[in-house]
């Protein structure tokens, strides 16, 4: 029962039909942000944002450009056969007869035929990824001061879909995507691609693996990627452990031999398996012959697949994160009257943020211990005689209840309001 | 950033990617009819003396293929868009910032925690069936806490959706006390919505009755309120067009319903806003300061990792200024608990440092920074933000 799906939750959603207006007090303090800040250093704020958004278009650019390389090489591939066996025909009509020759012209006829089938079908699926580049483009343009709460709910669900996607929670990140209708801002399908490889390793199986790794060879070895060499290591030690020393040495000659230059000295490790096989207590060498390595495998593959589309290695959530919460980390976080708005005064949030660096200030920011908001200029802090300061606004209010008398909440003494000073903070 | 340019170069692409798709099709087509045309004038050639013939054919179209040159054509035509995509591609790295890892520091999340965060987050915005799914796939079954206490409120809230106030007025009343220690008078306007509801239905008698029973014990501390509410008994089932009309608005059930997300939230000892979108927004708000930061401090990769404190501020919005922090204008330092911030006699503040720099120890009267007034130690206050 997701009635937040039907009628959008109340909390954090300012689109909400319950709330149509800036209804949380952020969204309301953004408003009144924006309200207060010229609205050109507000705009500069959106355009840095925006600047972080690379990989939003970079990935489905690299798809596309993956799509597009595969179409081609299958029409290089097919119209250069047909060529070669025209030629074939053209040398050997002698010994043909001429229904044996128009036979085979016809069969590539059908062959040329068949692959403008596959190529017709191959450009609606690059103009589909064309448009889905073009839809990020238009997302990101369609930000703008007014829609910001709904934008900004937008982009953590496509930061988690991200996530989700990272870690192989495959089913969270569809049901996400298509309950928020976001399908076409995030990268599913990419990832679904690298399922079946993650898949296959996890079963212990190179093979998708290594096509994969054939399939993007030139931009693999373009960035020196390991990859290759370390599944094809994997395999020797799956042989040796099968003690199957003879196809062991024949599958290292074909296959390893040619990172020699490389990775000398790891290949010289690997090889030496032969002569201690799996049962061995050696720790150079048992290491090698254990599951964890598969886990090692799958984790390389990671890497080189987001690499390889342009993606940050750590999922974006993660990122933000960090970044979040080091800019939020004050010594303040940590006492026992922390506020409840404050991520960091929960134990979660504590924890993760324990090895980060604490924020820095220039500058005082005071806030009011009761309403919460700023103190400025616009509100400035007054004095009670105990030595505690609250915001004009939330004494004067306090006064205008009770006859010209506030009482500190704190420590419940009481004074005039004639007794309190301003403060000027610089 | 000029995203429209950024659109403009992105459409010259994909005009490229279609002209690359039709002439591959043409190219396609040429070869088809070449053959096409040649396996013709084979079959138009008599059987007999066709085996001359056939051949010269046969090699007409070899050599009226390698003439047309498809390979090329094909590749050419591949070349232009590949040169498209790479000028594309750069736009977007100058445009963008192309890695914003660089200001990562390299320490490992503990995955349990952020699952855990994440599923309270999809709980509390009421996603209860995405909430089960990723605890299952994330095999989460502890992070499950926050779910019942959310059914209940989005419960209450869906009934007053469909103008029910009856899950609320439970809450409210058993919740009642708390909500008064937390200066909250959600149970009397709960009541008093109730109550205009009764008395739009037109029933009078009915409505006096819930008066006595809810709102009578209000009565002391909401003098005013209660003075009006029952004035509206005169208008029963027309209230519309008495003076108290307001009292019908639909924005009181709006207000209300936020009202009780924000005391039920506090209940729980939660807060309003999910915790996870604060944390990625003020992320968002400050990796653009950070990224700039590591980008200079890049040769200093160790201390980048290392740092206890981020050596420049990053400015967040004022809806991330949880506390209140004072730093000297003098000695540009945090106060503490050991540096706490005083006040002058003129009204400017400091840092206890600072002033006793300026006293010399305490020993003489000094001058403010900021103003032409004069100070003594024994004349400054500590101050409680
Ligand atoms: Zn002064």
């Amino acid at each position: 029962m997701d009635m937040a799906v039907e009628s959008p939750s109340t909390l954090g959603n300012g689109d909400s039909p319950a709330a149509p207006t800036a209804s949380t007090p952020a969204a309301a303090a953004v408003a009144a942000a924006a309200a207060a800040s010229p609205p050109s250093s507000r705009m500069l704020q959106l355009a840095e944002s925006l600047k972080l958004e690379h990989q939003f278009l970079r990935v489905p650019l690299e798809h596309f450009k993956k799509t597009i390389r595969a179409h081609h090489r299958c029409a290089e591939k097919e119209v250069s056969a047909v060529l070669s066996s025209v030629a074939e025909v053209a040398d050997r009509s002698d010994a043909m007869s001429r229904d044996d020759a128009v036979n085979h012209l016809s069969s590539l006829v059908s062959r040329l035929q068949g692959l403008k089938r596959k190529l017709e079908e191959g450009s609606r699926a690059e103009n589909l990824q064309a448009q889905r580049c073009r839809a990020r483009l238009d997302h990101l343009d369609s930000i703008d001061v007014e829609n910001l709460t709904e934008w900004s709910n937008t982009r953590l669900k496509r930061i988690l879909v991200d996530y989700m996607l990272r870690m192989s929670y495959y089913d969270t990140a569809k049901k996400l995507a298509e309950t928020s209708n976001i399908q076409d801002l995030v990268d599913i399908d990419v990832f679904l691609e690298a399922k079946k490889v993650i898949d296959s390793l996890q079963n212990k199986e190179v093979g998708p693996a290594l096509a994969w790794c054939a399939e993007n060879k030139s931009r693999l070895k373009k960035s020196k990627s390991k990859l290759e060499f370390q599944l094809r290591l994997q395999e020797f030690i799956e042989l040796v452990r099968a003690d199957n020393n003879l196809r062991a040495i024949q599958y290292a000659r074909k296959y390893l031999a040619p990172w020699g230059a490389t990775y000398m000295k790891e290949l010289q490790r690997v090889m030496a398996t032969l002569a201690f096989r799996s049962n061995t207590e050696c720790p150079a060498y048992k290491v090698l012959f254990e599951p964890m390595q598969w886990d090692y495998l799958v984790e390389q593959f990671k890497q080189e697949f987001c690499r390889l589309f342009g993606m940050t290695l750590e999922p974006l959530l993660n990122i933000y994160l960090q970044a979040g919460l080091s800019a939020l980390k004050t010594p303040f976080c940590f006492e026992e009257g922390c506020t409840k708005e404050d991520p960091l005064s929960q134990e979660g949030f504590r924890k993760l943020a324990a090895p980060l660096p604490f924020s820095k200030q220039h500058h005082s920011k005071l806030v009011c211990y009761i309403t919460k908001e700023l103190m400025d200029t616009e509100n400035p802090p007054l004095v009670l005689p105990n030595g505690y300061v609250y915001s004009t606004k939330a004494l004067e209010e306090m006064a205008s209840k009770n006859d010209g008398r506030v009482t500190c909440p704190r420590t419940g003494e009481t004074f005039n309001i004639s007794e309190l000073v301003k403060a000027y903070i610089s | 950033m000029e995203l429209n340019t950024i659109k403009d170069a992105f459409d010259r692409v994909a005009k490229k990617q279609k002209l690359s798709c039709s002439k591959t099709q043409e190219v396609i087509d040429e070869v088809g009819r070449e053959i096409e045309q040649a396996m013709a004038k084979m079959q138009s050639t008599d059987n007999g003396s066709g085996c001359s013939d056939q051949k010269s054919i046969l090699l007409e179209l070899k050599t009226k293929l390698n003439e047309m040159a498809p390979m090329n054509q094909l590749e050419g035509s591949q070349r232009e868009l590949n040169v498209g995509l790479v000028k594309y591609a750069k736009i977007l790295e100058k445009c963008f910032n192309p890695d914003i890892s660089k200001a990562y520091r390299n320490v490992d999340f503990d995955i349990h925690i952020v699952n855990q965060i994440i599923a309270s987050h999809f709980y509390r915005q009421g996603l209860f069936d995405l909430g089960d799914c990723f605890i299952s796939e994330a095999n989460e079954p502890d992070a499950t806490a926050l779910k019942s206490p959310f059914l209940e409120m989005y419960g209450i809230l869906e009934a007053m959706r469909s103008r029910d106030l009856e899950p609320a007025l439970n809450w409210a009343s058993k919740q009642s006390e708390r909500l008064l220690q937390n200066g909250s008078s959600l149970e009397l306007k709960l009541h008093q919505l109730q109550f205009v509801e009764i008395l739009q239905k037109g029933s009078q008698n009915e409505a006096l009755q819930y008066a006595r029973t809810y709102l009578a014990p209000f009565a002391s501390v909401h003098k005013v309120e209660i003075q009006k509410l029952m004035a509206c008994l005169l208008w029963a089932g027309r209230l519309d067009q008495s003076p108290y009309a307001e009292f019908m608005s639909p924005t009181h059930w709006e207000r209300l319903a936020e009202e009780l997300t924000q005391q039920f939230c506090s209940l729980l000892g939660q807060s309003y806003e999910s915790p996870l979108s604060v944390a990625i927004a003020a992320g968002i708000q400050g990796l653009p300061t950070l990224l700039k930061l590591a980008s200079v401090m890049a040769a200093k990769q160790q201390e980048w990792q290392a740092m206890k404190q981020l050596p420049v501020p990053v400015d967040l919005g004022r809806e991330f200024q949880f506390h209140s922090i004072f730093v000297c204008p003098v000695l540009r330092e945090q106060g503490s608990d050991e540096n706490p911030p005083m006040l002058m006699p003129c009204g400017h503040v400091l840092s206890k440092q600072s002033i006793a720099k300026l006293s010399k120890s305490s020993t003489r009267p000094f001058k403010c920074p900021y103003c032409p007034l004069e100070a003594t130690v024994g004349q400054c206050r500590q101050l409680h933000f």
